[in-house]
C-alpha cells in the first residue's frame, strides 16, 4: 500500500535522479571530511619505503607497525598523557560542581538581588580583560608554571552555569516543596533531590569539559614553560608543529634496531597523531547525542 | 494565632535562606570576580607604562600614566596596516566562502531519505570539530610540505611542486579551506534542528498544491531556518575582526607573516613573549572595542530590517 502511494509521487517529481545526485554529493562530502584522517592512518602503517616515495594514496602499501612500536616506548608521551588525565579529571569535576553551585541559587525565586547576580555573570560573557592582564594575574597569584594555572582559571564556566540553570527551572516546584516540608535545607535539597535527576545535563557539561580540556593547548603554551607539566596536546605541538622534539631520537637509544632507523619522521608524526587521536575518534560517536544536546540547549539562550 | 506568628518567623527565615543560598554560590562568585573582573580592571595598564616589578594594577604614584600613547604608537607602527588587513581578510574569506556551506549542507541532509545514511554523513561531518587544533595543524602542515600529499598530487598531474608553506600568497586559502573543513558539519546543527521542527503537514499541503521538491525547499524549509541564518550572520559579522588566532599561531611561520600575521598572533608574540605588556593590553582593548561595535551595528541593522536580534 505504502509503495503504491509513494511511487507515483516520485516519478512525477523526477525524484529518483535527484535522489541519486543528492546521495552522490553527500558521499563526496563524507570523503572530503574523512580522507585526511584516513590518509594519516594508512601512511602510519605502510612500509617506510613506500611512505618515503609518497606512493600511498588509497590503500596502505605494505604493512609495518614499527613506528607504533617506537611511539609506545616514548616516555615523554606517556608522561604528557598522564598530565592530560589529571587536567581532564580535575577540570571536569570542578566544572560540574561549580556549574551546579552557581546555578541552583539562581533558580530560587525569592533570592534577594538575583538580578544583580545574573548581571554579574553576564558581563564577562561579552567583555574580558584579555590575554595579558590574565597572564599578569596568574603570575601574581603564584600559579605560573604550576598545574593550577591550567586547572583553576578554567574551573568555572558561566556558560555551563546558564545551561544548568535552564535545566533546573524545568524541575517541578512540587518536588522542591515536598523536600522543604520534610525539613530539608537548600544544600540537602540540591544534593539529595535535584542532583540525582540532573544527570542528563551533567553528562552534557562533563562531555564538553572532557573534550575541551583534552584538546586545549594554548593555556599550557602561555603558562607552563616546564615540559614536565605539559598536557598531551602541548607535547604534540612540540612534535608536529614546532618540531622541537625529534621522535627519531627514540630509535637512537637502541641503534641495534635497524628497522627503527629506516623510519621517516613523517611516519612517526602520523603514528603519534593517530595514537593520541584515536581515543577521541572512537568514543565520540557514542557521545555525539550529548554534544548535539549541548549545542541546541546553548542556542536557546543566544 | 497562625497569622500572628508567621510574618516574623518568615522574615528571619527568609534572611537565613538567602544567606544559605549566597553561601552556596560564594565560591563561584569569588572565582568569577578574581579571574574575570580583576583582568578587566587590569586593562588600565594599557594607559600606563607598565613593566613587571612595578606595582600591580595600581594607582600608586610610581605608576607612569601615558594616556593613549600606546594606541597612537600602535596605529603609527609599521605593522598596523598589515595586521588590520590580515585580521579582516582572513575572517572575511571565512565568512564569504564558509557561511553558506553549512546551510547548503543542512538542506542537502534534509533531502536525504535514508535515515541511517543521513546519520552516518552527519557523524562524519562533525568529526573534525572534535579533533584538536594541534592535530589538525600538524596534519595540514605535513600535507602542504614540499614533499607532502598536496604536492604529490600536483606532481601526479605533471605540475611542479609549490612551496605552499613558505609562499605568503597561499596562506589565506590554506587557512580558509581548513577552517571550513573543520567547522561546516558542526555549524549545520542549528539549521538542522530548525528544519526538524517544521510541521510535516506543510509539506503535505505543498505537495497537494503541486509544489515540487525544489519549491518545497525554497518556500518551506528555507523560511524555517531564516531566523537561525540571521542570528548566525550577526555573530559572524560581529566576529569580522577576530580571526582564529589560536589556530593561525599553529600553522603560520615567519615567512608568511605578510598574509598570516593577525592582531591576536601579534599580541601573543610582541605583547606577551616580547614583554610589551602595556602595548599588548592596548592592542587587545582596541580589538575588543571594535568587535563589540561591529556586533552592536550588525544587531541593530538586523533588528531594523528583519526583526531578529540578539538583544
Amino acid at each position: 500500500m505504502a509503495t503504491v502511494r509513494r511511487n507515483p509521487n516520485r516519478i512525477k517529481q523526477g525524484s529518483v535522479a535527484v535522489d541519486i545526485i543528492l546521495y552522490a554529493i553527500a558521499l563526496v562530502i563524507c570523503l572530503i571530511t574523512l580522507y585526511p584522517f584516513y590518509f594519516v592512518i594508512i601512511m602510519s602503517i605502510s612500509s617506510p619505503s613506500e611512505v618515503a616515495a609518497m606512493n600511498v594514496f588509497w590503500f596502505p602499501k605494505g604493512f609495518f607497525l614499527g613506528s607504533y612500536e617506537l611511539i609506545v616506548r616514548d616516555t615523554k608521551m606517556w608522561w604528557a598523557y598522564s598530565n592530560t588525565l589529571i587536567y581532564v579529571g580535575a577540570g571536569t569535576l570542578l566544572n560540574c560542581l561549580t556549574a551546579v553551585l552557581g546555578a541552583y541559587p539562581l533558580t530560587v525565586r525569592n533570592l534577594k538581588g538575583r538580578k544583580w547576580v545574573v548581571t554579574f555573570l553576564l558581563i564577562p560573557m561579552y567583555f574580558g580583560g584579555g590575554l595579558i592582564p590574565s597572564y599578569l594575574l596568574i603570575n601574581k597569584l603564584g600559579m605560573y608554571n604550576t598545574m593550577f594555572a591550567v586547572i583553576i582559571p578554567g574551573m568555572v564556566s558561566i556558560w555551563n552555569i546558564i545551561l544548568v540553570r535552564t535545566f533546573f527551572t524545568t524541575i517541578p516546584e512540587g518536588l522542591k516543596e515536598s523536600a522543604f516540608i520534610d525539613g530539608a535545607s537548600h544544600l540537602q535539597l540540591l544534593f539529595r533531590v535535584i542532583l540525582p535527576i540532573s544527570k542528563p545535563i551533567l553528562a552534557v557539561i562533563a562531555i564538553y569539559s572532557i573534550v575541551g580540556i583534552w584538546n586545549s593547548w594554548f593555556d599550557a603554551l602561555v603558562y607552563l614553560p616546564n615540559e614536565k607539566l605539559h598536557p598531551l596536546q602541548m607535547y604534540l605541538y612540540r612534535v608536529v608543529v614546532q618540531q622541537s622534539v625529534d621522535l627519531k631520537m627514540l630509535s637512537l637509544e637502541d641503534t641495534k634496531n635497524a628497522v627503527a632507523n629506516m623510519l621517516s619522521n613523517i611516519q612517526l608524526k602520523y603514528a603519534i597523531i593517530v595514537f593520541t587521536t584515536l581515543p577521541v575518534i572512537f568514543t565520540y560517536p557514542f557521545f555525539q547525542k550529548y554534544f548535539i544536546k549541548g549545542a541546541l540547549l546553548g542556542s536557546l539562550k543566544e | 494565632m497562625r497569622a500572628n506568628i508567621q510574618p516574623r518567623k518568615r522574615s528571619s527565615y527568609r534572611l537565613r535562606e538567602n544567606m544559605q543560598l549566597y553561601l552556596i554560590m560564594l565560591p563561584v562568585l569569588i572565582h568569577i570576580f578574581i579571574f574575570s573582573y580583576i583582568p578587566m580592571y587590569g586593562i588600565i595598564i594599557a594607559f600606563q607604562d607598565y613593566y613587571p616589578g612595578k606595582p600591580f594594577f595600581s594607582f600608586h604614584e610610581s605608576v607612569h600614566w601615558v594616556g593613549f600613547q600606546h594606541f597612537i604608537d600602535f596605529f603609527n607602527g609599521p605593522y598596523f596596516g598589515r595586521l588590520m588587513r590580515n585580521t579582516f581578510l582572513l575572517s572575511f574569506y571565512f565568512l564569504v566562502f564558509g557561511f553558506w556551506i553549512p546551510i547548503l549542507f543542512a538542506l542537502l541532509l534534509n533531502e536525504l531519505k535514508s535515515g541511517i545514511f543521513k546519520k552516518y554523513v552527519q557523524t562524519a561531518s562533525y568529526l573534525p570539530h572534535f579533533i584538536s587544533n594541534v592535530v589538525v595543524a600538524g596534519m595540514v602542515l605535513s600535507f602542504i610540505n614540499t614533499d607532502g600529499i598536496v604536492n604529490a598530487i600536483v606532481k601526479l598531474f605533471g605540475g611542479t611542486p609549490v612551496a605552499l608553506n613558505t609562499e605568503p600568497g597561499y596562506f589565506p586559502a590554506i587557512y580558509t579551506i581548513t577552517s571550513i573543513w573543520k567547522s561546516f558539519g558542526w555549524s549545520s546543527i542549528l539549521y538542522l534542528a530548525a528544519m526538524s521542527s517544521v510541521d510535516p503537514h506543510l509539506y503535505e499541503a505543498a505537495k497537494m498544491d503541486g509544489a515540487n521538491r525544489f519549491k518545497q525547499m525554497l518556500h518551506i524549509t528555507l523560511p524555517s531556518i531564516r531566523p537561525t541564518i540571521f542570528i548566525l550572520l550577526i555573530f559572524a559579522i560581529g566576529n569580522l575582526l577576530s580571526a582564529n588566532s589560536e589556530f593561525i599561531l599553529l600553522i603560520y611561520n615567519p615567512m608568511v607573516y605578510e598574509t598570516a600575521d593577525v592582531i591576536g598572533t601579534y599580541l601573543y608574540r610582541d605583547g606577551l613573549l616580547g614583554g610589551n605588556f602595556s602595548m599588548g593590553t592596548a592592542v587587545g582593548l582596541f580589538i575588543s572595542v571594535i568587535n563589540f561595535t561591529l556586533l552592536y551595528i550588525a544587531n541593530s541593522l538586523s533588528r531594523k530590517y528583519s526583526d531578529y536580534a540578539l538583544w
